[in-house]
């Protein structure tokens, strides 16, 4: 039988035995709704906190106080800077009231949910005092406490002397930059808090789940081949197909489980987030705001995610199968494949930390390390998101991989080749090398 | 137009497992592979099979290299049964088809065809790993001849089996050999091998010991047996007197006698005759092929004589 489809034949059994353990289809299930809940988490906690208004009740000494109070916490905190983003409603109403007994007991019956309460002292100072059944350090009373602050400042200036209009200079914001130490360096810095997040996030996760694939689908084929072995299958099937059509078909094939599972949850991801706003508007009754993709994320960042993940699989797939066809029992397979698990989750913890800026992503270690095939799969995104990584660096580890894949694909089929009939004790190094050397 | 091995050598480490094995086995006969565990009767089916290489020596099938034909010239059913035991068995045996190009359409039906057969018919959609061992190995013995192979090597095909499914898998084997096909067997219990070989070869250490149709085989040894039962039997003292005769078999019924090469069976006649009394049973037959593995060999012992250990550390 030809190649081609021998290799067809076993990519395809290792395919839907796969789809069809329990498993799988609830591990997909599950990882779907996880997906599905992070991406509407926004839109839940708004639907269970109802309105996200806060009603404020204001109790002043004296009525120009309580305006001052009241136009205070309105244009403060309802700014950008410290409320959320959406500016249909506010963030804080802000009535003031004459009875603090009558607010005290409108708070309990729900209608504020909560009350400040302002006094002069003797000396003249302003004190506040805060009714509330929400955290005394929630996100509520640190935001009534900044512009209680704000309202004391302005009562002070008040007292001595400062004219109102000349305060409003007084409270505005300064410029304030943030540069490069390096003087060469010309990437943009990021200044915006959904830049930073959104870079970092997005290196982040995509390592990640090239990590997950990686570990968790190399060893289901660890695992496939050495149920092989132990179930004494690999005889019959090697009479039918050769080693290096067992190898690659049994890749290919949890290649596919896995690039199945990857689109499943891609898939979810993604129109979750398209419909973000629909389905916020047809919940939560807002007008729809437009779907928001992470800042930073690209069609090109997409792409090579997607190249990295696959060569990164393919390169690590091989390996594990080949290292598990030296064992034939399944508590020897861990032992077995600690090489390659060592390596990659080195690679993962260092490109992980030089993502997030735990490690100075320009070193010449990390530049140098991330070209080498085994590990540029979990190295190169993070360079790549954050700016730092010239095209030809890309192409270089790219075509490094590839001329990697065809030459662990090379080994793997000849330690395959004489692992598969190989039973009792694990060889040692020099045995696998004669192994490797001498075919069978 | 055979299965020629010629000079076979394997060497795993210490142990030489196979020294100049070398046998012919022609088409359209079953063959019967005999020694002890570790004589290197595996070993030299993996050669064959070409799942390993030879240190020396070379294996043809009608006149080409056997690795040189296509796989579906061979079907194997190896010692250890190996089936997935999550998969169904209907769908793991069109799977083995597939592998060597049968259509699934045509493997599904062939499939079915041999399953009633076996009696298992009803197992068809269940998992391996629900069947008996029994039932698990007419399953194997179904996925090595699915491809409708020309030669069939097999493992000690009737190890573990009841003697009803042994009727069935030798019923199999002779439909097999009717349509043309080669069927070659190991096997270390000498009376399936006695009951349906044309040829077989003795193995040991390596060594091919004797080779030829079981006839020869069984002649080979030059002695012949007697079964012999007279009158006032119980007294053997009369046959212990006769120099070229050994009693390997002292019984009620009748008394079994080797008889050495080269001296006549029919002088044991004349001696009971020339008793008196009456001869009840006379019998002159060839050795069975127990008695030749046992002087050719030294008495079969399973557990102390493997290679199996050497074998599994190459």
């Amino acid at each position: 039988m030809s190649t081609v489809s021998n290799i067809g034949a076993i990519a395809r059994r290792e395919y839907t035995t796969r789809m069809r353990t329990r498993s799988f289809v609830i591990g997909t299930a599950l990882l779907v709704i996880g997906v599905v809940v992070i991406a509407f988490l926004p839109v839940i906690v708004r639907a269970f906190e109802g309105s996200s208004t806060s009603r404020v009740a204001v109790v002043a000494p004296t009525e120009a106080l309580g305006e001052r109070a009241s136009m205070t916490i309105t244009s403060l905190l309802n700014s950008s800077v410290v409320g959320s983003s959406d500016d249909d409603a506010p963030d804080f109403v802000v009535t003031v009231v004459d009875d603090l007994a009558a607010a005290r007991a409108d708070v309990l019956a729900g209608s504020f949910s909560a009350v400040l309460g302002i006094e002069r002292s003797t000396a003249g100072a302003l004190e506040f005092t805060l009714y509330t059944n929400d955290s005394a350090t929630g996100k509520t009373a640190g935001l009534l406490q900044q512009g209680a602050n704000a309202i004391a400042i302005g009562d002070r200036l008040d007292r001595l002397g400062v004219a109102s209009v000349d305060q409003a200079s007084l409270f505005a914001p300064a410029e304030f930059g943030v540069q490069w130490p390096d003087p060469e360096r010309t990437d943009p810095i990021r200044d915006t808090m959904a830049a930073t997040i959104g870079q970092d996030m997005l290196a982040f996760g995509m390592t990640i789940l090239i990590f997950m694939i990686i570990i968790m689908y190399g060893n289901w084929i660890a695992m496939s081949v050495v149920e092989e072995k132990s179930s004494r299958v690999m005889e019959v099937v090697l009479n039918a197909a050769t080693p290096f059509q067992l190898l690659t078909g049994k890749v290919f094939g949890v290649g596919a489980v896995a690039f199945t599972q990857y689109a499943a949850i891609l898939v979810t991801g993604g129109l979750s987030l398209l419909l973000q706003g629909q389905v916020a508007s047809a919940v939560l009754g807002e007008a729809g705001t437009s779907a928001a993709l992470p800042e930073g994320l690209t069609m090109e960042l997409l792409l090579l995610f997607v190249a990295y993940g696959i060569l990164g699989f393919l390169v690590y797939a091989v390996l594990y199968a080949a290292a598990a066809s030296l064992v034939s029992k399944m508590e020897d397979v861990n032992m077995v494949v600690m090489p390659m698990t060592l390596v990659s989750t080195g690679g993962y913890i260092i490109g992980i930390y030089a993502a997030m800026g735990l490690l100075d992503i320009r070193a010449a270690w990390i530049v140098a390390l991330s070209q080498v095939p085994l590990l540029s799969p979990f190295m190169m995104l993070g360079r790549i998101s954050t700016g730092v990584a010239a095209p030809w660096e890309i192409v270089v580890s790219l075509g490094l991989l590839v001329l990697f894949i065809g030459a662990a694909l090379w080994l793997a089929a000849r330690v395959y080749a004489a692992g598969v009939l190989l039973y009792g004790q694990r060889p040692g190094l020099r045995a696998v090398l004669r192994l490797v050397r001498t075919g069978m | 137009m055979t299965l020629v091995l010629d000079g076979l050598r394997k060497r795993f480490g210490d142990v030489q497992a196979l020294d100049g094995v070398g046998f012919t086995v022609r088409p359209g006969e079953v063959f019967g592979f005999l020694g002890a565990n570790g004589a290197g009767k595996t070993t030299s089916m993996r050669i064959v099979l070409g799942f390993l290489k030879p240190d020396a020596g070379t294996v043809t099938w009608q006149g080409q290299p056997a690795r040189a034909w296509p796989r579906r010239t061979w079907g194997y059913m190896p010692e250890e049964r190996g089936l997935y035991l999550r998969m169904p068995v209907l769908e793991q045996l069109v799977y083995y088809a597939s592998l060597y190009g049968v259509p699934r359409r045509v493997a599904r039906q062939e499939a079915l065809r041999w399953l009633a057969r076996f009696r298992i018919a009803e197992f068809a959609d269940r998992k391996a790993e629900s069947l008996s061992k029994g039932n698990q190995q007419k399953v194997q013995y179904i996925a090595t001849i699915l491809h409708d192979p020309d030669v069939l090597l097999m493992d000690e095909p009737f190890v573990g089996l009841d003697p009803v499914n042994v009727a069935l898998l030798k019923e199999a084997f002779v439909e097999m050999r009717d349509r043309g096909k080669t069927l070659i067997f190991s096997t270390h219990q000498l009376e399936q091998a006695e009951e349906l070989c044309d040829s077989v070869a003795i193995i040991d250490h390596g060594h091919i010991v004797t080779a030829g149709s079981t006839r020869d085989v069984k002649r080979s040894t030059g002695h012949q047996v007697i079964r012999v039962a007279t009158s006032g039997d119980g007294d053997l003292a009369w046959l212990r007197s006769l120099p070229y005769v050994t009693v390997t078999r002292p019984g009620n019924d009748y008394t079994e006698l080797r008889v050495d090469a080269g001296s006549d069976p029919q002088a044991v006649l004349r001696a009971a005759m020339a008793r008196g009394g009456d001869v009840l049973r006379f019998e002159v037959a060839d050795p069975s092929l127990e008695e030749v593995f046992v002087e050719r060999v030294g008495a079969l012992d399973v557990e102390e004589r493997t290679l199996a250990a050497g074998e599994a550390r190459r």
